[in-house]
């Protein structure tokens, strides 16, 4: 059985723009997507920023009405049955709000238990143990704004796991947590598709995708642009090598007219302090390389270290998404 | 039911922890009255010592109604900001429930403007101070709570439902200390201007209150504005229950729940 199933799935915002003539201006942020996930799946819906990843779970969780297609929970309408669902899902956006920080952890769980209707002896004995899953014992009597960035994602797990929901929804979760907060976070979501939850987690982070999901879908500028295994996703890039490139203070002008280049697939740019690493796919392998260096050269681009290396999960991701991370 | 009255209970506890650190609501539900006391105080000092009760009531009104009508336009907007609304809405509770919460704590801290204003008037200027008909005055205090909840009801989703109306908020702050009849009969005010008066629960409120303060309240008086005091609050539900729809309703398609 599917827990989530997904038609076509279309969302549209609008914004006025102007001061005198106003004028209005859409911006498709879900354009017709379609996917199932499995009940007890680990699903990962992975974009770059803007993609379309947190509108299609906002409408998903209820809070936002699609303008078109349909998405249903547990056999529920997103829209007509939004009540139905509502008890039976839990969701984490990333980042620090959702909760009230002039309060104790144990208040806002306190207080989301009331809310889910929880019955107040179950709810007194889970709340010591999901603070104990979360690494929030001996802090739970402290005002949320004391708390670390870290602190706060893993009240929110803790928040969204509460009234024991079926299906989970986790919305960048490891955004801006430090590495170890991240690793144990990711830990906390495996152990929940042991619990036979579904879990639906966006991401924009390739390799936890690929640690965590059975199934991954790309999304792109609000469309659906591969939905495989993460091992199926490999075979994107099998025909392809990576070429690294560092260079000092790359113009866009430059980034274009490398992506204008026969033979080259994508390239994308990482900005790392004072100089940048350009990723160029090609299917030539180190066979490019003199082509890339002359035209750099021949634009007063500064080279570092270049080196040619097979592709990964991550080079799948790229391409798929054209460079845009 | 009982899980609703839960979730009121909890809002109400931890809705009142977050105001009494608010400096806004401290501002207005103790500041503000006590200068409004002052003023009056010396105003009436020039007349007739013996009405000290009628300013405490009526600054301890506008205490009530600053608060109210702050709160009561922030409620929805402040979970908004913090992030907490989608939450809220995403529970199988109905967002009028944490609102009715919400606005209990408000009328309860804001009842302290008026003991503060007791003591002021009656430590610090050594006013007689007595409540000539104590029990119909504290049931009309009572009847006011409800009463006031539903004018919170209301107050809240309208203002949800266009973030830009919550800049009227300070433009609606007086004209309700004179229509509401806080600090001065509304006889005084011109004709055509008592029906809007009638149709504010707050001003029933004040006018009970006044009356069995100041002992001059006849049991049809007292009952009359108990009766308009239930009645506009049933009005004010009926409102505000359709408005909490369609609200919420614009809210999932205007995305405005959160600030994305």
């Amino acid at each position: 059985m599917n827990a989530i199933e997904v038609r076509d799935l279309r969302r549209v915002f609008r914004a006025t723009i102007g001061t005198i003539r106003r004028r209005t201006k859409e911006v498709v942020a879900v354009d017709g997507i379609s996917f199932d996930v499995r009940d007890g799946e680990l699903f990962g819906l992975l974009g770059p920023n803007g993609a379309g990843k947190t509108t299609t779970v906002k409408m998903l969780t209820t809070l936002l009405i699609p303008t078109g297609g349909t998405a249903t929970i547990l056999g529920h309408d997103v829209v007509q049955g939004a009540g139905s669902i509502r008890p039976r899902i839990g969701f984490i956006f990333g980042g620090e709000r959702g909760l009230y920080w002039r309060l104790s952890a144990k208040d806002n769980l306190r207080y989301f238990a009331d809310l889910y209707h929880m019955d107040p002896d179950i709810a007194k004995r889970r709340l010591p143990e999901l603070l104990e899953l979360v690494g929030l014992t001996g802090r739970e009597d402290e005002k949320v704004e004391g708390y670390s960035r870290g602190m706060r994602q893993r009240l929110h797990v803790a928040r969204c796991l509460l009234h024991d929901p079926q299906v989970l929804f986790l919305d960048e979760p490891t955004m801006g947590l430090d590495p170890v907060g991240a690793r144990e976070l990711r830990q906390v979501i495996q152990n929940l598709v042991s619990q036979d939850k579904t879990v639906f987690l966006t991401t924009h982070y390739m390799f936890e995708a690929d640690a965590l999901c059975e199934r991954v879908a790309v999304i792109n500028h609000g469309q659906i642009v591969a939905l495989d295994s993460p091992e199926g996703l490999k075979g994107h890039v099998e025909d392809l090598s990576v070429i690294e490139v560092e260079v000092f203070g790359i113009a866009p002008a430059m980034v274009d007219a490398l992506r204008q280049m026969a033979d080259v697939d994508t390239v994308s740019v990482e900005d790392r302090d004072q100089k940048q690493s350009l990723r160029i796919h090609s299917p030539l392998g180190s066979a490019i390389v003199p082509q890339i260096m002359q035209r750099l050269d021949g634009n007063g681009a500064r080279v570092g270290r270049v080196t040619v290396r097979e592709p990964t999960l991550e080079d799948a991701y790229v391409r798929l998404v054209g460079g845009e991370v | 039911m009982i899980a609703n009255l839960r979730v009121i209970r909890t809002t109400f506890e931890l809705d009142l922890k977050q105001q009494a650190v608010d400096l806004f609501m401290i501002f207005g539900v103790v500041i503000q009255p006590l200068l409004i006391a002052i003023m009056a105080i010396y105003m009436l000092l020039e007349r007739d010592a013996s009405r000290g009760i009628y300013v405490v009531v009526g600054s301890g009104m506008t205490g009530l109604w600053t608060s109210l009508l702050f709160r009561g336009a922030f409620n929805i907007n402040a979970e908004r900001f913090m992030g907490t609304l989608e939450g809220i809405v995403a529970s199988p509770s109905a967002l009028a429930t944490v609102v009715i919460g919400k606005t209990l704590a408000s009328v309860t801290l804001s009842l302290l403007s008026m003991i503060f204003s007791y003591g002021l008037a009656s430590l610090v200027f050594r006013l007689p101070l007595s409540v000539a008909q104590p029990v119909p005055f504290l049931l009309s205090l009572l009847v006011m709570v409800p009463t006031f909840i539903a004018f919170g009801l209301l107050i809240s989703p309208l203002m949800a439902v266009n973030l830009s109306l919550s800049g009227w908020v300070n433009a609606l702050e007086y004209p309700m200390y004179i229509l509401g009849g806080f600090l001065f009969p509304i006889l005084l005010l011109p004709g055509w201007s008592n029906p809007l008066s009638y149709v504010l629960a707050p001003y029933w409120a004040a006018r009970v209150l006044h009356a069995t303060s100041s002992g001059v309240a006849t049991p049809a008086d007292v009952l009359l504005s108990w009766a308009m005091m239930l009645l506009l609050g049933i009005l004010y539900i009926a409102a505000s229950y359709r408005l909490f729809k369609v609200v919420l309703r614009r809210a999932r398609v205007d995305a405005t729940l959160s600030l994305m």
